[in-house]
């Protein structure tokens, strides 16, 4: 019964249980929210999968590498509340200059958590939850009380969430959607052809064993947050174009959300795996729980929170167990193979 | 040497020293590496050779001295500059990317590649370099469940991978058996014709004698010794090594009558990993595993000591049938395991030599209100280090920063403190030199005199034959034999090993 699962791959059979898990997700609040199945549904959880997908490709970068990135949230809201600023100034900038600039804003920032990190050797965690209160903090400085808002940014930029590439049926693909779904496809070609991608996961499962192979790892880890900041920055425009008002809590708790659709998506805590059709996937999953229960009557605001956490919880231990129990699989196979081989039968002499 | 070396040197070291805080590693050593040449390097335990190579690879910074690579001055500030240089190692520890699978693993370091990955070419061109090394292993398995000889065919598949003009191997053979070592001087010597310039460093000396041009010998970080191999002889070689003659062949004790039986194993299996193991080991016996690189000898141990259970079978201890579901439960049969891999499963690395010898016997070292006896731990670790000479001004260093001999001697004198009844070594002298080597082999037969059962997995053939009662001989997962040992000759377990020949014309 369990023979074709031998034959699949590990990676694969994970994306397949999660998809499973996802639909099933969607089929019981379906059950449980009146005007579920609806356009409006979707375009709402499309809109806000771009964003949070797009935090959390960088994040996993950074993850893979045997790091990670709490910063994430502050530099959303960071370039979100910048970059509106400008645009307030000078609102007829050209689209291409204003995505530039944000995630030239992002890069830098992620630039100081790369430096602290990768040279600095100041641990991952220790960096960005400082960068993280940081970064809130010049922030704050900077806002002097004031917000952003709507009213006072060009109309591109505020017209820009409902902006749809295309339909399918009633059911439109939102512009900002498909760029995070972009971004997604070429990290993940990257990652699988790319030749100095796979450093990434080298300096993640091995950190020692890079030095030796002489992979330049503090410039691999530089990269993966330099990275993570850029996606985080991109990230931080769409927030602004997706909420128009922005306030200096912009972002908040980001660092969170993308952490859990990383590690549901399967990504090694402790570096050196992972895969962006995970990561899409636990980004997903994560987002269609939240909303969802946003519209669910039965459960407070104060339980969002709290199920996140015991998701992210079930995903670990989820995973775990799957890894076991296929490596038992694994073993039985090549058990059957051991003994359809000519090996005769052990004797005992002497 | 019958053709007279007249190409200039590869690579030149000068005067070169390095001190690690109070420990004086090397100390003014030089060294010339020639082209075409193996260039054997020898020494006791902590001699500095690790040290050696470290320099050369730019892994650390000589404090004194000067490396030339064709004559020209060079600094080797990190392993990039050192693999530009065409200067690629081998390391004593296997360091490989468990995350990766194997071919991932093997062209990891190549730069000339392209900017993609071309998978399909990646894993035929890992599998065609496994194949040289005469193993058979998947090149798509991920690294994380290779065994520690596994893994060093993988860093020595990266290594001959690479173009290189010196290739250093430290101890590459460790943990081969004959098979692979023969294949691996097969390749070293049609490197050494391509005019690369390989240096070898090993502890089994007939390696030295078979494969060697010239052999240079260290001693307490200083240079000794360089010689053609033609004019050095075994005994000169350990003279110099130790400063002094030593004995190093043990006699076996003459088999005397054994004990009553201890350990029954019937039908043992772990799925997928090895199947059928059978036999009986009696009180004061030594029963020795042999077989090639994955012929899964080291799963038996872990099975017997529950790290990963069997499956199936049986196993009797004094007659009674027992689960071994975890090493706690093999410990309280009074049962013992050294593991092959000190790395992953011997040693904490971070912690005192004193703490990692005291670690699995800490109950007899209770004093009052339960607290640790610091003068019996202490005491404890002076009488391992004086009795297995372990290397090092004292006992308090962290077990990291010790040579990977030494490292080996401290997990044998922590399994030797709990005072077992069934012992298992898993390669007991893997890096370990000739002199502790004899220290080690005297100290498993007083073992087995004093009535422990004892199982040695161990791929170093003449280590068999100096130390078994009996031989179980291993092919792919299978029991092929058992074998007396007054009936045995190393061709004899090798050509079984190999399945040259069927089990029942041994
Ligand atoms: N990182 C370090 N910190 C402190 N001491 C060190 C360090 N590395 C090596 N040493 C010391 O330097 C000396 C030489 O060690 P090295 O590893 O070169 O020996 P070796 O000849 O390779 O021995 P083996 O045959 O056991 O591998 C030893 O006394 C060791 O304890
Ligand atoms: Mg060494």
């Amino acid at each position: 019964m369990t023979g074709w699962l031998q034959s699949v791959h590990p990676q694969t059979l994970r994306v397949t249980a999660l998809a499973l898990v996802l639909a099933l997700v969607i089929l019981f609040f379906g059950s449980q929210i009146d005007n579920y199945y609806t356009a409006r549904m979707f375009n709402r959880i499309s809109t806000s999968v771009a964003i949070i997908l797009l935090i959390a490709i960088g994040q996993a970068l950074v993850v893979i590498t045997r790091n990670i990135d709490l910063s994430v949230g502050s530099i959303v809201g960071f370039t979100a509340y910048l970059v509106g600023d400008l645009l307030v100034a000078q609102p007829d900038l050209h689209p291409l200059v204003v995505v530039a600039a944000a995630m030239a804003l992002g890069t830098a920032l992620g630039a100081v958590n790369g430096l602290l990190v990768a040279y600095g050797r100041v641990p991952a965690i220790i960096v960005t939850l400082g960068t993280l209160a940081l970064y809130r903090t010049l922030l704050v400085e900077y806002s002097d009380a004031r917000s952003i808002t709507t009213a006072n940014l060009p109309k591109w930029v505020v017209e820009l969430p409902q902006a749809t590439l295309f339909s399918i049926g009633n059911l439109d693909i939102r512009v900002t959607f498909a760029i995070a779904l972009g971004v997604a496809l070429v990290v993940h070609l990257a990652l699988t052809r790319l030749r100095a991608a796979r450093r990434l996961y080298a300096v993640g499962s091995n950190p020692d064993a890079a030095a030796i192979a002489g992979i330049n790892a503090e410039r691999v880890v530089f990269t993966a947050f330099l990275l993570s900041g850029a996606l985080a920055g991109l990230a931080g425009f769409v927030f602004l174009a997706r909420f128009g008002n922005i306030t200096v809590v912009a972002g908040l708790g980001f660092e969170l959300k993308s952490v859990a659709a990383v590690v549901v998506g399967g990504v090694n805590i402790f570096g050196g795996s992972g895969t962006v059709i995970g990561v899409v996937l636990g980004t997903t999953l994560v987002d269609v729980i939240d909303n969802s229960l946003t519209r669910w009557a039965l459960v407070s605001e104060f339980w969002r929170d709290a199920l996140l956490g015991m998701l992210i919880l079930i995903a670990v231990a989820a995973d775990t167990l799957m890894n076991r129990y296929l490596d038992r699989l694994r073993r039985r196979r090549h058990m059957s193979e051991l003994s359809a081989g000519t090996a005769p039968l052990p004797r005992e002499t002497g | 040497m019958p053709e007279p070396v007249l190409a200039p040197p590869v690579l030149t070291l000068a005067g070169v020293a390095k001190s690690f805080a109070l420990t004086a590693a090397l100390a003014d050593v030089s060294l010339e590496l020639m082209p075409g040449e193996i260039h054997a390097l020898v020494g006791e335990n902590g001699a500095g050779k690790s040290t050696l190579i470290k320099i050369m690879t730019g892994v650390h910074q000589p404090d004194e001295g000067t490396i030339r690579l064709a004559g020209t001055a060079v600094t080797i500030t990190d392993t990039q500059a050192a693999q530009r240089l065409g200067i690629a190692a081998i390391y004593q520890e296997p360091m490989v990317f468990p995350d990766l699978d194997v071919a991932e693993n093997i062209f990891i370091s190549h730069r000339d590649q392209g900017l993609l990955m071309d998978w399909r070419r990646l894993h035929e061109a890992a599998s065609s370099q496994i194949a040289r090394l005469g193993v058979t292993l998947d090149v798509r398995r991920a690294a994380s469940g290779l065994t520690l000889a596994e893994q060093q065919t993988v860093e020595i598949a990266r290594a001959i991978s690479l173009d290189v003009k010196v290739l250093i191997m430290d101890e590459p053979t460790a943990s081969l058996s004959a098979h692979e070592v023969a294949r691996l001087m097969a390749i070293a010597r049609t490197l050494k014709d391509q005019g690369v310039a390989v240096l070898y460093i090993t502890h089994r000396l007939e390696e030295v004698f078979e494969l060697a041009d010239r052999v240079t010998v260290l001693r307490d970080g200083r240079h000794i010794s360089t010689r053609p191999i033609t004019e050095v002889t075994p005994d000169a070689l350990v003279r110099d090594m130790v400063g002094r003659a030593v004995d190093h062949f043990v006699p076996k004790a003459a088999a005397g009558p054994h004990g009553e039986l201890v350990l029954r194993v019937r039908g043992l299996a772990r799925e997928g990993v090895f199947t059928g193991v059978g036999f009986d080991l009696h009180a004061g016996e030594v029963l020795c595993f042999s077989g090639l690189v994955g012929s899964r000898r080291t799963d038996i141990g872990l099975a017997l000591f529950g790290i990963q259970p069997a499956t199936t079978g049986t196993i009797e201890l004094d007659g009674r049938a027992v689960l071994i579901e975890s090493p706690e439960a093999a410990m309280r049969h009074g049962i013992a395991y050294v593991s092959e891999d000190r790395r992953k499963l011997g040693l904490a690395m971070a912690l005192p030599i004193t703490a990692n010898i005291s670690l699995a016997s800490l109950r007899r070292l209770l004093g009052k209100l339960g607290l640790i006896d610091r003068r019996a731990e202490l005491a404890m670790a002076e009488k391992h280090k004086e009795r297995l000479n372990i290397r090092t001004h004292s006992v308090a260093l962290e077990v990291g920063k010790l040579s990977g001999g030494n490292q080996q001697k401290v997990m044998l004198a922590k399994w030797l403190e709990t005072e077992p009844r069934l012992l298992i070594f898993d390669e007991p002298t893997r890096g370990i030199d000739v002199g502790a080597k004899t220290e080690v082999h005297a100290i498993i037969n007083d073992l087995a005199a004093q009535g422990v059962a004892i199982i040695v997995i161990s791929s170093d053939l003449p280590e068999v034959m100096a130390l078994a009662d009996r031989v179980l001989v291993m092919r792919e997962g299978r029991q092929m034999g058992i074998f007396a040992i007054e009936d045995a000759t190393p061709e004899g377990i090798m050509s079984l090993a190999t399945g040259e020949r069927p089990a029942d014309a041994a």
